[in-house]
């Protein structure tokens, strides 16, 4: 846009604000997201309706509500400043993950504490958590000769980015905990001069998994051993899976038809809403539905790398690969989850996934990604 | 690409982070590498394998139950049903996941007041049937009564995963009546529900008599229900099921034939009777019409009530069934063999009379017969005796020295000819083959010597016969020479009454026997029963019709008595006693039917068979008219179109 206003006649220099407010909106990003928005509804009504979880729709509905309320404020306020108050932010998740291990919800029959009750709402910490990693990743790369900090003041931030994964993962909701892991190592990845920090931490990782395997529920372990032999146990662990691949199959090319999918209609995928929703998806829509969606997927991300590469500065760039970052591995994970190529973890498929907490997270998150989109334009 | 054409138009050419920028090429392979496994993987499920997925799922909601098929009855030559069909009531309940059915149960037991041994039942049946197939629904309170079925239907709201069934159960309305020909049914092996269809095996199927014989015919076709069901087994409603179906969701049962038996019921019971009445332990009696071959009644005794033998048997009646030596569950008409005695001297008689003896030559008895050194006593001293007078006073010595001068072979030539020997082909119950011994015969096991034919001649020695082959014998020296083979099926109808097939009666051979031959073994067997001396008219006579027979005792071998055998307390019973036989017809020129009487150790045939047959024949002689009818005649039972009508007949209560 630089410098074309030179050639533009006299006449529309004078242009309104809000005329040149609105060339500046980043319109691609906001109607991917409310087609995803809309697709996660048209399949919740489908997988709930007629059912004793019909009420779901209208809560899913008031969330998104909220969720628009929060994109809307994550893009008016400079990033800048958001980004200035990061730790601030950060600090206030982790008290948040102590003050749900303390005090949360049991979630039914599981012994995991995930959930907290505020104003009769619940809500997952661990997703805030996500968009204030991404925010203190953000602060921390802004500079990117990271040499310029004092070795101790980045120690102690290296430091408090683990301290989430640890909280979270102890609740224990593991899907999420390796969630935030992927989505630090992935944006350290692409933001750091070297990535040799980022290779030592994912070899690190990987040699951790036998200690990490000891430490881990029986319930979790099942979960993985079921997703590495599905048939063992085939109304266990293994039933969801297996009930998933049946009805994405099912599906075949063009899909039964929106409601009429058997599997999820007669309660073959328990708990679809939130962690199978593709599933349900692939089974009404078919191949094309399913490649559909996993396109305007593809095409979020791109268009998000894409901020991420006309970004004003550094900070509004690593802002957006956090974003991408965590888009791409709720996707990837789910996704694989409900084909049977990742065991069952609790990620849910952004934007789709019956649940506020995740909604409102990513509906902030793109808000963030218009905010930088915005800015580019001098905001 | 759009990101190229992104970075290029930014302000600051992504400089505001080069390092993505240099890694971006990486970063778009990583990514549309992960995209395209995810997309392969939709195409090797949907696309590849999606039919295969798509029938997994067809089969995860819709489920087939066999329906079961009405069994055909078995009737008697008028129309009677000897097996029948009853309503039961049957109470399933769907044991599902874990303590699921608990709610159910506890208000089934509150609903019927169960007794604490049907609690006790109910919850093993659940137990099993939720470690076979928790999704099916469990059979767990048999055969019950209308009205706890109806409070149960009533309350089917709150009753989750029960369900009631009104299933036909077997029904024989006669008892023990005909017992062995018509046979019973038992549950089936895991083998023979695969093969017939069955929903389990809890199925019966026709173990002996008839039922097993006739079982293609009995069973029918079952139908097929397919219906829709949740992840929870619960069925779908009906709406629902229609759509998910594709094609016919019920394939209606096809109910079995019935059978229309040959036997008179009427004579059935006059014989079942007569043999109560005489208080003999065990017995058979077979009568048979001699121009056809039909057996008109077919009684062994003591048997069992098929009742209680189809799926209601205790261990405890079965050991005790078992274990009577009288042996209940062996078919004393049909497959057991025994000595014949005199009633079988006809074949040495006849073989003489054919090879030229005249009827008037006599040999004189004085009560014993000296035989290679060894003395063998009659059973009395009958002076000079020409044949008729041998067959009227059953003169052992006459035919000891006729089957001197004939030869063992000769007699089992002509025994062979009258079927002995050789099963008779009715294909039932395992149809007795008995035994003909022949010299060669000996030779094989000692040596042989001429008693062994004079023993032959009466029955007697290593002669076994079966009682239905002496039946048919002696209606085909009733008839002239005309050898049946025996038949108790007249014709199998559809459950419309549409008649399937009708049976014709079948020659097994014209015996080459002249009639004079004939005439005067005729002769001597109205001696036998209608003048002073012979050996059935000295133990009654019968003068309402004319009675053509011939008596037999035959002698028991000893044998070393079993340790512990005679201390069963049962009445008449004495195992080294001799079989007591009849064997006769009514009318001369023109037979009407022929009658064999037998009695296991029941002694003398004169004073136990003779008296029994004589009860039978007055009986018969009583009601003469009506069997002399002809079977077309048949009272036709209301029969019904179909399986569903069938069972809400038989719920109306009867008349």
């Amino acid at each position: 846009m630089r410098g074309t206003g030179l050639q533009l006649p006299r006449a529309t220099i004078g242009v309104s604000r809000w005329r040149r407010f609105r060339a500046a909106v980043d319109w691609p990003l906001i109607l991917t997201v409310v087609a995803l928005c809309g697709i996660g509804l048209l399949n919740l009504y489908s997988a709930t309706r007629g059912t004793r979880h019909h009420a779901k729709f209208d809560t899913q509905v008031k969330w998104m509500v909220v969720g628009a309320i929060g994109f809307v404020i994550a893009t008016a306020i400079d990033y800048r400043a958001l980004v200035r108050l990061a730790w601030l932010g950060f600090g206030t998740a982790v008290l948040l993950l102590i003050v749900v291990r303390l005090l949360g919800e049991e979630a039914a029959g599981k012994g995991s504490y995930r959930w907290l009750n505020i104003f009769g709402m619940g809500i997952q910490p661990s997703e805030l958590a996500k968009i204030m990693v991404i925010l203190a990743l953000a602060q921390m790369f802004q500079d990117g000769d990271l040499s310029r900090q004092p070795p101790a003041v980045l120690a102690a931030k290296g430091f408090a980015l683990a301290v989430p994964v640890g909280l979270i993962a102890i609740q224990p909701d593991l899907g999420s905990a390796v969630l935030i892991g992927l989505l630090i190592v992935t944006t350290g990845f692409l933001v750091m001069q070297s990535v040799w920090p980022m290779v030592h931490l994912t070899l690190g990782s990987l040699l951790s998994i036998p200690i990490l395997w000891e430490t881990m529920h029986d319930y979790q372990k099942n979960r993985i051993l079921a997703f590495l032999d599905p048939s063992s146990d085939p109304t266990g662990n293994g039933w969801h899976t297996r009930q998933s691949i049946f009805a994405v199959g099912s599906g075949k090319i063009s899909g039964k038809g929106w409601g009429e999918g058997t599997q999820n209609q007669f309660d073959f995928l328990p708990e679809h809403w939130t962690d199978f929703p593709y599933s349900v998806w692939a089974e009404e829509w078919g191949f094309i539905g399913s490649v559909f969606l996993l396109a305007i997927f593809a095409f979020l991300l791109v268009w998000i790398l894409n901020v991420a590469l006309s970004a004003k500065d550094r900070m509004g760039a690593v802002i957006c690969v956090g974003v991408a970052a965590m888009t791409f591995w709720h996707v990837v994970v789910n996704i694989a989850m409900v084909l049977g190529l990742a065991p069952v973890v609790g990620v849910t498929l952004p934007f789709v996934s019956y649940g506020g907490s995740s909604l409102v997270v990513f509906l902030c998150a793109m808000g963030l990604v218009a905010n930088v989109s915005l800015r580019k334009h001098g905001y | 690409m759009l990101l190229k054409s992104g970075s290029g138009s930014g302000p600051s050419g992504g400089a505001a982070l080069p390092e993505l920028h240099r890694r971006l090429r990486w970063v778009a392979l990583a990514g549309i590498g992960a995209f395209f496994l995810l997309a392969g993987r939709l195409w090797q499920l949907q696309v590849m394998n999606g039919e295969g997925y798509f029938e997994r799922t067809v089969s995860n909601v819709v489920k087939e139950r066999y329906l079961s098929s009405v069994r055909g009855k078995i009737l008697d030559r008028t129309g009677v049903p000897i097996a029948d069909n009853r309503p039961a009531f049957n109470i399933y309940l769907t044991p599902g996941k874990a303590d699921q059915p608990q709610v159910a149960r506890d208000e089934i037991v509150r609903l019927l007041g169960l007794s604490g041994d049907e609690i006790e039942q109910v919850d093993q049946r659940l137990a099993i049937g939720r470690k076979r197939d928790p999704k099916k629904p469990m059979l767990v309170l048999e055969d019950q009564g209308r009205d706890r079925a109806a409070l149960v239907e009533q309350a089917l709201a709150r009753l989750p995963g029960v369900e009631v069934h009104h299933e036909p159960y077997r029904f024989y309305p006669q008892g023990d009546i005909a017992a062995h020909l018509v046979g019973y049914m038992t549950q089936m092996t895991a083998d023979e529900a695969d093969r017939m269809l069955a929903n389990d095996t809890s199925e019966l199927v026709g173990r002996y008599g008839l039922e097993a014989a006739w079982e293609n015919y009995l069973r029918g076709k079952k139908g097929i229900e397919r219906f829709a069901v949740d992840a929870r087994g619960q069925r779908l409603d009906e709406k629902t099921a229609a759509t998910l179906i594709e094609g016919e969701r019920v394939t209606g049962a096809v109910p079995g034939a019935n059978l229309v038996l040959t036997i008179d019921l009427e004579l059935q019971k006059l014989a079942e009777k007569a043999i109560k009445d005489s208080r003999v332990p065990a017995a058979a009696v077979i009568m048979v019409e001699p121009k056809t071959g039909k057996v008109r009644a077919l009684v062994s005794r003591p048997s069992f009530d098929p009742n209680v033998m189809t799926g209601h048997l205790t261990r405890q009646e079965y050991e005790m069934l078992r274990k009577d030596p009288r042996k209940p569950f062996v078919d004393k008409a049909l497959r057991a063999t025994y000595a014949p005695g005199s009633v079988f001297k006809f074949v040495a008689a006849l073989a003489a009379l054919e090879d030229g003896l005249s009827a008037d030559e006599t040999h004189l008895c004085q009560g014993y017969y000296e035989l290679s050194g060894t003395t063998f006593k009659c059973n009395g001293t009958h002076g000079k005796q020409d044949l008729i007078g041998a067959i009227q006073h059953s003169c052992n010595i006459y035919f000891w020295k006729l089957a001197e001068s004939i030869g063992l072979d000769r007699i089992a030539e002509v025994a062979r000819l009258y079927g002995f020997g050789a099963p008779t082909n009715l294909g039932l119950n395992g149809d007795g083959s008995g035994r003909i011994p022949t010299k060669a015969w000996y030779e094989q096991r000692t040596k042989y010597k001429v008693g062994y034919a004079t023993n032959a001649a009466t029955g007697q020695g290593d002669v076994e016969v079966t009682v239905l082959q002496m039946a048919m014998a002696y209606a085909a020296l009733a008839n002239g020479g005309t050898l049946y083979v025996p038949q108790v099926v007249e014709r199998v109808e559809a459950s419309n009454g549409q008649t399937i097939n009708t049976y014709q009666p079948t020659v097994a051979r014209q015996l080459p026997i002249t009639a004079d031959s004939l005439d005067i073994w005729h002769k001597g067997m109205w001696k036998v029963t209608n003048q002073a001396g012979g050996t059935a008219f000295d133990h009654g006579f019968l003068s309402t019709i004319r009675v053509f027979g011939k008596t037999g005792t035959a002698e028991i071998r000893t044998r070393a008595q079993k340790k512990g055998e005679d201390e069963r307390d049962i009445e008449n019973w004495n195992p080294r006693r001799s079989h007591a036989w009849f064997a006769g017809w009514v009318g001369d020129h023109d037979p009407e039917i022929a009658i064999v009487v037998f009695v296991e150790h029941g002694g003398s045939g004169g004073r136990v068979a003779w008296p029994i047959a004589k009860q039978i024949l007055e009986g018969y002689a009583a009601k003469r008219t009506s069997v002399a009818a002809p079977a077309g005649d048949s009272v036709k039972q209301p029969l019904l179109p179909s399986g569903k009508a069938a069972i809400k007949a038989m719920e109306k209560p009867a008349p």
